[in-house]
């Protein structure tokens, strides 16, 4: 499993930084930075979810 | 397919370019590897007539199979013109064994977003049914159910209309192409840009995790080309690989037509053989005092002329790459002694950084900063600082885009500082080798920007 972000749908929000502060951090200009993009099968719920909450729907977490 | 399925092959006269027959002004080197194709301008020109065309080139070869097509194609180590050089037969293949319900999709790009570029305009200009033949040929192996030409130019665009019109008048029984208006816009000629548009959207790029091959247009398997890619296709399917090659090995051996603008006597369009040196490129167009020559288009890197042996490597795509080089999207700009490199690329990445769709974050704010970062090292203001920018700002930005506009405009600047390390130097002094004024021989007509300019 991996974290995908659509940068063209991103508006820096910040909210998947908040709920995921193990996976993505911001630059500065709040923009995510994929901290790291593997996905531990024990977090997939949450990132999901996160995936969920973002504003501009720009996370997919990706089955490999 | 087209016309007869007859093989016999009208055997043409001349030289088989591309440019064959394009108006009178060709007036090639000695060694004819250099030949000057057009100047500048965009008056009309004559569209050559359906007629003269399968005189020049002979008519479309019949019963090709996609195997076959294959590997001549390979052998023929065809690369694309539009800027990422990707072997040709490589995306037909992928798109002709890409697993989906869709009928296959087959887009030639001759949007010519990249500024300085004119010689895809001019080759649909003067014969848009050499391109058309590749278009059909295409297709017709992909057994494609719709096809579409997307263009900028409103010349362009009426000579192939007229040109279609010609082949339907003479029974000529193929896919219909589709012509899609390209608006303005550096990123309007981006792949995913492209297929958006065709698709009625934005001509924006999009972020995608699948690649066009596989799901493009409308989720189609999608081959999008340069036109000049497409044009290429419908010679090598006439007259071989090892017509193409000219009997040369490794890289692509083919002729391309560059757009070679800047600091020379003679900018217009070439169409160049391999083997060709640069020093006979450069006697051709008439530059007076070369310093530096970037090379293919505003992704582009530089060589800088001063340094040994430069001048005397063969202008193919192998040794191209020695130099990290490429002819990307198959301009040449050169620089000489009355402006400096620097302040022209510091131009150039402000004109690219207003280019960005604004879409994604580390574009939309890292371009400025990083524009900002290449006018203090330009223009001498604070040379220290604006390196230590770009050192903080690109990696913020490289691939981070959804599209490749900012790891472009980062190959510019990465390769501006490289190469010129020592104007570099000499601008932390306050100095600049620059005989003449600061301002910009590279950059588009009507662009405006102020670290070109303003100095």
């Amino acid at each position: 499993m991996r974290l995908v972000i659509d940068p063209t749908r991103c508006h820096g929000h910040g909210t998947c930084a908040e709920l995921l502060d193990e996976y993505i951090r911001l630059d500065k200009w709040h923009y995510p930075i994929i901290a790291k993009q593997k996905v531990s099968v024990s977090h997939a719920d949450l990132l999901r979810r996160a995936a969920q909450l973002c504003p501009e729907l720009a996370i997919s977490v990706v089955d490999d | 397919m087209i016309e007869s399925v007859s093989v016999s092959i009208m055997a043409p006269t001349g030289p088989r370019r591309l440019s064959q027959g394009w108006e009178s002004a060709h007036r090639p080197a000695p060694s004819g590897r250099v030949a000057f194709v057009s100047d500048l301008s965009t008056r009309p020109r004559l569209v050559m007539p359906l007629a003269e065309h399968v005189a020049a080139y002979g008519r479309l070869p019949g019963g090709l199979t996609l195997g076959m097509t294959l590997d001549t194609l390979r052998a023929a180590n065809l690369t694309g013109r539009g800027g990422a050089g990707f072997p040709f037969w490589k995306k037909l293949q992928a798109v002709a064994t890409a697993e989906s319900r869709k009928s296959p999709v087959v887009i030639a790009n001759g949007s010519e977003s990249e500024p300085l570029s004119k010689k895809d305009t001019l080759l649909l200009k003067n014969n848009p049914h050499l391109v058309l033949d590749g278009i059909s040929l295409v297709a017709g192996l992909l057994g494609a159910k719709s096809a579409y030409l997307y263009v900028k130019d409103r010349e362009a665009h009426s000579a192939v209309n007229a040109a279609m019109r010609e082949r339907r008048e003479r029974g000529i029984t193929e896919l219909r192409v589709t012509i899609v208006e390209a608006p303005a816009g550096y990123v309007s000629g981006q792949e995913t840009a492209v297929v958006r548009r065709i698709a009625k959207g934005p001509a924006l790029p999009q972020f995608s995790m699948d690649r066009i091959a596989s799901s493009g247009l409308r989720g189609a398997p999608t081959l999008l080309s340069n036109v000049e890619t497409f044009a290429h296709v419908a010679m090598i399917l006439r007259f071989g690989s090892e017509w193409y090659r000219q009997g040369g090995q490794g890289g692509d051996r083919g002729t391309r037509l560059l757009t070679i603008i800047g600091a020379v006597g003679r900018p217009g369009v070439y169409e160049l053989s391999p083997g060709a040196s640069l020093a006979e490129v450069l006697r051709e167009t008439e530059a007076p005092d070369p310093r530096a020559v970037l090379f293919g288009g505003y992704f582009g890197r530089w060589l800088d002329l001063s340094a040994p042996h430069t001048a005397k490597f063969p202008m193919d795509d192998a040794a191209l790459a020695e130099h990290r080089l490429s002819f990307g999207a198959g301009v040449l700009g050169v620089v000489g002694r009355e402006t400096c490199p620097v302040v022209e690329a510091a131009a150039i990445t402000e004109y690219l950084a207003g280019q960005s769709a604004g879409q994604c974050g580390p574009c939309l704010h890292g371009l400025p900063e990083i524009s900002t970062a290449m006018a203090r090292i330009a223009l001498s203001s604070d040379v220290e600082r604006g390196m230590h920018d770009l050192r903080s700002v690109i990696p913020l930005v490289e691939h981070r885009g959804g599209c490749q506009h900012p790891d472009g405009v980062i190959q510019l600047v990465r390769s501006t500082v490289g190469a010129f390390a020592e104007e570099v130097k000499l601008h932390r002094s306050g100095r600049c080798t620059a005989q003449g004024s600061h301002t910009s021989m590279l950059l588009p007509p009507g662009a405006s920007v102020s670290a070109g300019g303003a100095a």
